[in-house]
């Protein structure tokens, strides 16, 4: 891991270490201006620009670790900020250079941007708006309401979803950039903020357009498939937010089971509250393997991201909710009390954490779309085809990777997923690895299993159920071949760090994984792993502010 | 007066006027009160008396009516029904458990008047663990002292009497707790300290109190010194089968919510109920509410019919049940996407109501605290009881058929001998047809429920037990939750049935009973029978009733 990376986050977990505070914003439903102020004087806002903008958004694993860093502090924080870099994302694909510099400068200068996609009556139907963009002498005007939008008032800037032609056409929308500071007064109006479940001190509010000013971005058909091609990164990305709440989670958990006694015990010392545990940061490094290589990806296996963002969206925010909803139960009374126990801060995690599941295209959104591939990725597995060289950089955590070729982001995968299809060599190559080798073959098995079913899948444009339950199945499979290949290819260097000994994250992972697919599938569950000793690695990291995950930095000071 | 009239006068929920409509409700919760409008409505119908045995004046002679009744509640307000009385009708089975005469007549012309018993059992350094509870009762010549912190109590402050658990003897053991039934605190010996907020219930009082030296007569005592733990013991067996069966209501309600969402909002040129994993969802959730109801059902029966075999119903009812209610409410979240995560609106409610049930899975006795309670009792039951008792008498599944009078002395703390529940299971024949591979399946699971239990170590049936003997407090549940609906069914032939049948073989384990193509048949007859009981407003639990909304 270069020592830069880590010395970034350290450093932005330093200016965060506010837990009175953030449970104080939250519970006033105030919007965390001070905490935001602090990402933007550490310099958080340049990892959103491209470095072709002035800017150092050339490493999307460190912007996923960033963000993981912020998120276990306080997910309202990272949501408002990060906000900017999913709303300039449309941008550096489909604007002009002048655009891009307009709005790389302001970024740089710490100003937000939104992306109105959203409308009241549709949510996630992108091809059915009602806000319509006309053509006039002076450029073009906007019409209709976006809502629920995050940064919609604090924001100046924003990128708007807008339809040009005919309702329901995939090329009918156009995708503008408006400036709020420029537009005539009467041609726009705000929305007022809604009430959230979460996050409740986020700008959640949304705008109304009345014949408003706006610049096209790329070509007037384009707006879908610039959207679509830009969600590959959002989505992605999405990742970091459940990996800083998971982590937040495991380490308030871990430090509770430690000290908390019943029957003259602590909890921690005893078998049953270890295995929920173990359980719960097996889960935790199998959603941060997917996340990474996920991260990774966007420059390693770009062209197959269509297939690795639907994934990562889905899988690595249903095993955080996972996470949580066990660990709430070892918790009790101290998950759903607001200032007892640090602050009450997992009651707020918990329920901040349930609009990442929703948001940027829900789970049941990502899944439809990945059914739709699942004729290419089930031929793709057969023929078990891999993109070497970009496997092999999607796997190098901690290196600095290639460009992003953005021409590469496509809205189907012509390679199908890489990382899965690897799994039958990677298998073989452990097979002398006792420890994991029996996980790793009921993976693979399992896997081949899955993809059979997919190849009997008819494409359809309402699947059935069985093929959102093989989606879930898939996006399992991939986070179980993440584990793997991160395992090998990182072991030989870490083996010695308390939680790499005996490949302990790794079988607590994989067999957590497994579980999780006898539930899907409907078939029995593995042999038990014993994960004693991972929950008292992270129980005791928990305490003393060390790593919890296997490519945690750790905390540099504790809560 | 009966769950109709209850329901009539708390009207239609949608109603923008209705004192007790959502709106309303929701309006509460955002002052973080509780629903003041529903409080006087409560009182002016008298609710207090559920709790009251109708010997002593009130309507209590069938614990089935009580849930029923609270089940309506909590399914407009939960935090209605935890605010307005649970706590006295927790206070309520200590009291008629073990009270004297005229503590008993005290207690219940207090409820009668509309007044509110707190329940002071909670010491957050201890939470479950009661028998290492801090607080202290010190006998003096006239009564007795009470000093130590008392937390999480819901209405300490407002209540106008409180039963309270505290250490009488410092030896170990079972016998060092005796509870006390107090109306009156002398001001100066104790202090409050201010309310907790929770992130759900929001307009529940939770209050702790700090007491020193706080002289309380004699008469306090509430029933023999020594016994608190047992009486507590016994009465949370009523309390612990009365949640589950209440907690219908609030997932009757979500479902209500998403089923609703699912067929008015447009997306992709049609309302999402046509999209086939929205389908599924729904009827899901609605054949997990119907296992969860037949399951409390039989709890709330066997009080009256099976009192002894209560120390494993409890228990088993309460582990199972809070976790599947839990989890349908996280299915149902990704039916309503965005909308599950806004506090107003036409579908706020639902956010609101996974907020108020949140705590289902620790509250009033935690899951793993049941499981440590069914350990020990599962060898002996394995190895005399299953495929050996006779099958329970066709009554206690007969929902709403007859019971005899509650006896609460017939509530034991000590362990199950018998488990005829799971006799109906062992007694049935399975054929090829769906139903009978079903059967076969969960006799198959108790059979090796059986193997297992038998080979259980002494070190395994305690909390020290291992995750494997935990698993297995597990799987016992769902075989009784699997025994229970096939009971409750009986031989009525229903396609419901199969699917809350394969909604619980899911949390068994092991290959699916069912083809995908059955299940798909199965889930879309539930998806119908939610769609027709939409439209007709009707519930979504056993009973079917016709409802204002």
């Amino acid at each position: 891991m270069p020592s830069g990376l880590i010395d970034a986050e350290r450093a932005l977990d330093d200016v965060l270490d506010e837990s009175a505070r953030i449970a104080e914003l939250d519970a006033a439903e105030a919007f965390p201006a001070e905490l935001c102020a602090r990402l933007d004087s550490f310099g958080l806002p340049a990892y959103y620009v491209p470095a072709k903008w002035g800017g150092r958004l050339d490493d999307h694993e460190a912007l996923l670790r960033l963000w993981r860093t912020v998120a276990r502090r306080d997910l309202s924080t990272i949501v408002a900020h990060g906000k900017t870099y999913l709303g300039t994302a449309c941008v550096w694909l489909a604007g002009s250079d002048e655009q891009a510099a307009g709005v790389a400068k302001a970024v740089l200068g710490g100003a937000p941007v939104a992306w109105a996609l959203s409308e009241p009556d549709h949510g996630a139907d992108l091809l059915n708006g009602t806000v319509t963009a006309a053509a006039s002498t002076d450029g073009w005007q906007l019409n209709g309401a976006k809502w629920p939008i995050n940064n919609a008032t604090r924001a100046d800037l924003m990128t708007v979803l807008a339809r040009t032609g005919t309702t329901g056409s995939a090329r009918g929308q156009g995708l503008f950039l408006v400036d709020k500071s420029t537009l005539a007064s009467g041609t726009w109006r705000q929305l007022p903020k809604v009430a959230t479940h979460g996050i409740r001190g986020v700008d959640i509010s949304g705008i109304a357009f009345d014949g408003a000013r706006a610049e096209l971005l790329g070509e007037k058909g384009s707006g879908v498939e610039t959207v679509l091609r830009a969600l590959q990164l959002t989505r992605t990305m999405c990742g970091g937010l459940s990996l800083g709440a998971g982590e937040h989670a495991l380490r308030l958990t871990g430090r509770f089971v430690s000290t908390r006694i019943i029957q003259r015990k602590p909890l921690i010392d005893r078998a049953q509250p270890r295995s929920v545990l173990a359980r719960c940061a097996g889960l935790l490094a199998a959603a941060e393997a997917t996340a990474l290589v996920g991260a990774r990806s966007i420059h390693a296996l770009t062209g197959e991201m269509s297939v690795i963002s639907a994934i990562t969206k889905s899988v690595v925010p249903a095993l955080t909710d996972l996470v949580i909803a066990e660990l709430t139960e070892l918790l009790g009374a101290r998950s759903y009390l607001t200032e007892v126990h640090e602050h009450g801060a997992f009651q707020k995690l918990a329920r901040d954490h349930q609009i990442v599941s929703v948001f940027d295209g829900s789970t049941p959104v990502n899944r439809g779309a990945l059914a739709q591939q699942f004729g290419r990725l089930a031929r793709a597995y057969g023929a078990e085809k891999v993109n070497g060289a970009g496997l092999a950089e999607a796997i190098d955590v901690g290196v600095t990777p290639s460009e992003v070729d953005v021409d590469e982001l496509v809205l189907t995968s012509r390679g199908g997923c890489s990382i899965v299809q690897s799994l039958p060599g990677i298998v073989s190559e452990l097979a002398d690895r006792p420890e994991i080798g029996s996980l790793a073959r009921s993976l693979r098995a399992v896997t081949a299993r899955v993809v059979a079913l997919m190849a009997e899948v008819r494409p359809a444009a309402r699947p059935a159920m069985a093929a959102y339950e093989l989606a879930a199945a898939y996006e399992l499979c991939y986070a179980g071949a993440a584990c793997l290949q991160l395992w090998a290819a990182h072991e030989a260097r870490r083996r010695d760090e308390p939680l790499w000994q005996d490949a302990i994250w790794l079988r607590v992972a994989l067999h957590a994984v497994l579980t999780r697919l006898a539930i899907v599938l409907r078939t029995p569950g593995p042999e038990a792993v014993a994960g004693d000793r991972l929950a008292e690695l992270v129980a005791a990291a928990a305490m003393a502010g060390g790593s919890v995950t296997p490519f945690g930095p750790g905390a540099s000071s504790e809560r | 007066m009966n769950v109709d009239d209850l329901d009539a006068l708390m009207g239609d929920p949608r109603d923008p006027g209705n004192p007790m409509g959502f709106d309303a409700v929701l309006a509460a919760d955002e002052r973080q009160e509780m629903l003041a409008d529903g409080e006087r409505l409560l009182d002016g119908y008298g609710f207090n008396a559920e709790f009251v045995p109708t010997r002593l004046g009130g309507r209590l002679d069938r614990i089935d009516r009580l849930a029923t009744a609270l089940r309506a509640v909590w399914r407009r307000d939960p935090c209605l029904g935890l605010g307005y009385g649970f706590s006295s009708f927790i206070s309520g089975m200590n009291i008629w458990t073990a009270g004297d005469d005229e503590q008993q007549r005290g207690a219940a012309k207090l409820l009668l008047d509309n007044g509110k018993i707190a329940a002071a059992f909670h010491e957050l350094d201890h939470g479950n663990d009661f028998a290492h509870a801090g607080f202290t009762a010190r006998a003096v010549a006239d009564g007795w002292l009470l000093s130590g912190r008392k937390e999480v109590v819901t209405n300490l402050r407002r209540a106008d009497a409180l039963v309270l658990f505290a250490r009488t003897s410092s030896a170990a053991g079972s016998r060092a707790h005796s509870q006390f039934l107090i109306d009156e605190l002398p001001g100066d010996a104790v202090r409050h300290l201010s309310r907790l907020r929770s992130s759900g219930m929001r307009g529940v009082q939770l209050g702790r109190a700090e007491f020193t030296d706080c002289p309380v007569p004699g008469g306090a005592l509430l029933g023999e010194l020594g016994q608190g733990m047992e009486i507590a013991l016994r009465s949370y067996q009523v309390t612990r089968a009365v949640f589950p069966a209440v907690s219908v209501g609030p997932l009757d309600t979500a479902l209500r919510l998403a089923a609703e969402f699912a067929h008015d909002r447009r997306l992709y040129g049609g309302v999402i109920a046509d999209i086939p994993y929205v389908q599924a969802i729904l009827a899901r959730s609605f054949a997990d509410l119907l296992a969860v109801d037949a399951l409390s059902t039989v709890a709330v029966r066997s009080l009256h019919l099976l009192p002894a075999e209560m120390g494993v119903y409890a228990p088993a009812t309460k582990y199972l049940t809070s976790r599947m209610v839990l989890d349908a409410f996280e299915d149902l979240r990704s039916v309503l996407g965005a909308q599950a995560f806004l506090r107003d609106g036409r579908y706020g409610m639902f956010q609101k109501l996974h907020r108020d049930i949140a705590p289902a899975t620790f509250a009033h006795v935690s899951r793993s605290a049941c499981q440590v309670m069914l350990l020990p009792q599962l060898p002996r039951l394995a190895r005399r009881s299953w495929f050996a008792d006779p099958a329970a008498d066709p009554a206690v599944f007969a929902v709403d058929g007859p019971l005899p009078a509650l006896d609460l002395d017939r509530l034991t703390a000590g362990m199950a001998r018998t488990d005829s529940v799971i006799a109906t299971l062992a007694a049935r024949s399975a054929d090829a047809s769906p139903l009978g591979r079903f059967v076969a399946r969960f006799q198959g699971a108790l059979r090796l429920l059986r193997a297992e239990c038998t080979d259980l170590r002494p070190s395994d049936i305690t909390i020290d037990g291992s995750p494997a003997a935990f698993a297995l407090a597990d799987r016992y549940s769902v075989v009784l939750a699997g025994a229970a609906a096939l009971a409750v069914w009986g031989d009525r032939p229903d396609t419901a049935l199969l699917g809350v049948l394969d909604r619980l073989d899911g949390r068994l384990g092991g290959d699916s009973v069912l083809t995908p193509a059955e299940r798909e048949h199965v889930e879309r007859h539930l998806f119908g029978e939610v769609a027709r009981r939409l439209r007709e407003n009707r519930l979504l639990d056993l009973s079917a009733r016709r409802v204002p909304g």
